[in-house]
């Protein structure tokens, strides 16, 4: 198993292989499948992301149970459709398909974790944009969600990726960053070159706190996946055109394991802090759980 | 390093039903776990939540996923919303506490869960630590107090020396053994091994060892 960004790119690097061949290899060594079972499990991980991008932008789009979040993939679809946009088309298919994926998270709708279900659009986001953009094959799709689960190894095993011991910053932060360095590897750039991405992309959202609305997965975490979708790509772009972020990788990872330690717990996933404890955003958790719930 | 995410699955995956992977996924894990340790179903389900668990289970439906797990369900079954129902409608009593302090286990996603019958009563310390994943760090059965580090696999086996050298040899051949600790039953007459592996086992390994050790936990 590699314990570093650095050891990763290191035999990526020796045997001249992919960062997403490696991966597949560690996994049949390591987990005893054959190559053909973990690779059909990762096309059902896709199968379910795809499906649940579509779902949210099919005829009105989902809704939530507490009315706080949905619909609004679709409001973005029509806008595509009939606007011209700030940010260009290709940024804002990433933020439709990461609003679309958590608003159907939020309505308690099938999604797959990447790393977590809270932070499940950013890394689909980055993934169907650049297929469009790029025109990735199937197997070259597969390949990207092996490699961004790579990385995320690294990062999960290093520093962690809940939002209650690590702030949002490990979970929109670190699918930004998985989804970064993937980007990289589908658009032909080097293994380095990822593990730049990366560092770039989790510096980007250093700091970030959890602090959902009532304790629910709904706001702000749905439009934090559409910035944790942009950083991924200008984080994979920025790495592709040769910038470095001069901070290696590995001690990006321990900053952040380090950060989130010290956050106050307000704001790890208690729904106190942040926009959460707001004027606004209490006044919701009364109306949704009214007088019975902990913290006010 | 003591690695918690050992698969590539363990970050693209698990597939859920959401909001949230701790909460929710992580949710159903520790209540599969509590059901494997238990091994049946209860009549009493108690579940003390601490910290971020204790603030926001009601949102993020930790509540019937948990009970899910106890029933045996996997995170993506679509019975997992329906699950308190399910389990009262089978005549299991249900309760849920908000615990005012500290997690006992040190970790803010905690959830302690009270299985008891009329001739049995289990107790399992487990925390979501991201993800889907979980750690357990305590488990009270058969008078046993065992205090694991926490990352799974775990293999937990109750027996005599015999059944440890069997299981040794096992495990072995499959894995590597990362961690070994033995407990003593409360009146010292009986003995438990516990086996902290490095990867998750197949569903056809664990049926093979269980036919050999059929006392075998495998969390």
């Amino acid at each position: 198993m590699y314990e570093s960004v650095k050891e990763l790119v290191k035999d990526a690097e020796e045997k001249g292989l992919s960062i997403s061949e490696l991966m597949i290899q560690q996994e049949i060594l390591e987990n005893q499948g054959t190559r053909q079972e973990i690779w059909q499990r990762m096309e059902q991980n896709l199968l379910v992301m795809q499906d649940a991008a579509k779902r949210g932008v099919t005829g009105k789009g989902v809704h939530s149970k507490t009315g706080l979040t949905g619909g609004e993939a679709v409001l973005l679809k029509k806008y595509r459709q009939e606007k011209t946009s700030l940010s260009g088309d290709v940024m804002l298919s990433a933020v439709q398909n990461a609003i679309s994926t958590n608003e159907v998270n939020a309505s308690m709708g099938v999604v797959c974790a990447t790393p977590t279900a809270g932070s499940s659009g950013t890394l689909p986001a980055i993934l169907f944009t650049i297929t469009d953009r790029l025109n990735l094959s199937h197997e070259q799709m597969v390949r990207f969600l092996f490699t961004a689960g790579a990385f995320g190894m690294v990062i999960a095993n290093n520093a962690g990726i809940a939002g209650a011991t690590g702030g949002c910053q490990a979970e929109v932060g670190s699918a930004a960053a998985m989804g970064a360095a993937a980007a990289v590897e589908a658009a032909g750039g080097t293994p380095r070159q990822s593990s730049e991405a990366l560092a770039m992309a989790i510096s980007n959202l250093l700091g970030l706190v959890c602090d959902p609305v009532a304790g629910l997965v709904e706001l702000p975490c749905v439009k934090r996946n559409a910035i944790g979708a942009g950083n991924g790509l200008i984080s994979a772009d920025m790495a592709l055109a040769g910038l470095t972020n001069k901070i290696p990788a590995d001690e990006v990872i321990q900053a952040m394991d380090k950060v989130g330690k010290g956050l106050p717990r307000a704001l790890r996933e208690t729904g106190i802090g942040g926009v959460a404890g707001t004027p606004t955003g209490l006044k919701l958790k009364m109306k949704i759980f009214g007088k019975k719930v902990m913290g006010d | 390093m003591v690695a918690n995410y050992k698969s590539v699955f363990d970050i693209i995956g698990p597939i859920m039903i959401g909001p949230s992977s701790s909460h929710t996924a992580g949710a159903v894990a520790i209540g599969r776990a509590a059901n494997k340790v238990f091994n049946g179903l209860p009549e009493k389900i108690t579940v003390h939540y601490y910290e971020s668990f204790a603030q926001t289970h009601k949102g993020h439906g930790t509540d019937y996923a948990i009970i899910s797990g106890i029933l045996g369900f996997n995170p993506d079954d679509s019975r997992v919303p329906d699950a308190i129902n399910t389990a009262k409608s089978k005549g299991m009593t249900v309760k849920f506490i908000e615990e005012k302090e500290d997690s006992p286990i040190n970790h803010p996603n905690t959830a302690i869960i009270n299985l008891q019958s009329i001739d049995k009563e289990i107790t399992l310390a487990g925390c979501s630590i991201g993800g889907g994943t979980i750690e357990v760090r305590g488990i009270k059965m058969d008078g046993f107090d065992i205090k694991p580090q926490g990352p799974l696999p775990i293999v937990l086996i109750k027996g005599n020396s015999t059944d440890k050298k069997i299981a040794e040899e096992k495990l072995n051949k499959l894995t590597q053994i990362h961690k070994f600790n033995r407990y003593s039953s409360s009146n010292k007459q009986k003995q438990m091994f516990e086996y902290d592996l490095s990867r998750q086992l197949r569903v056809d390994e664990v049926a093979k060892l269980s036919n050999k050790l059929p006392e075998l936990i495998y969390l």
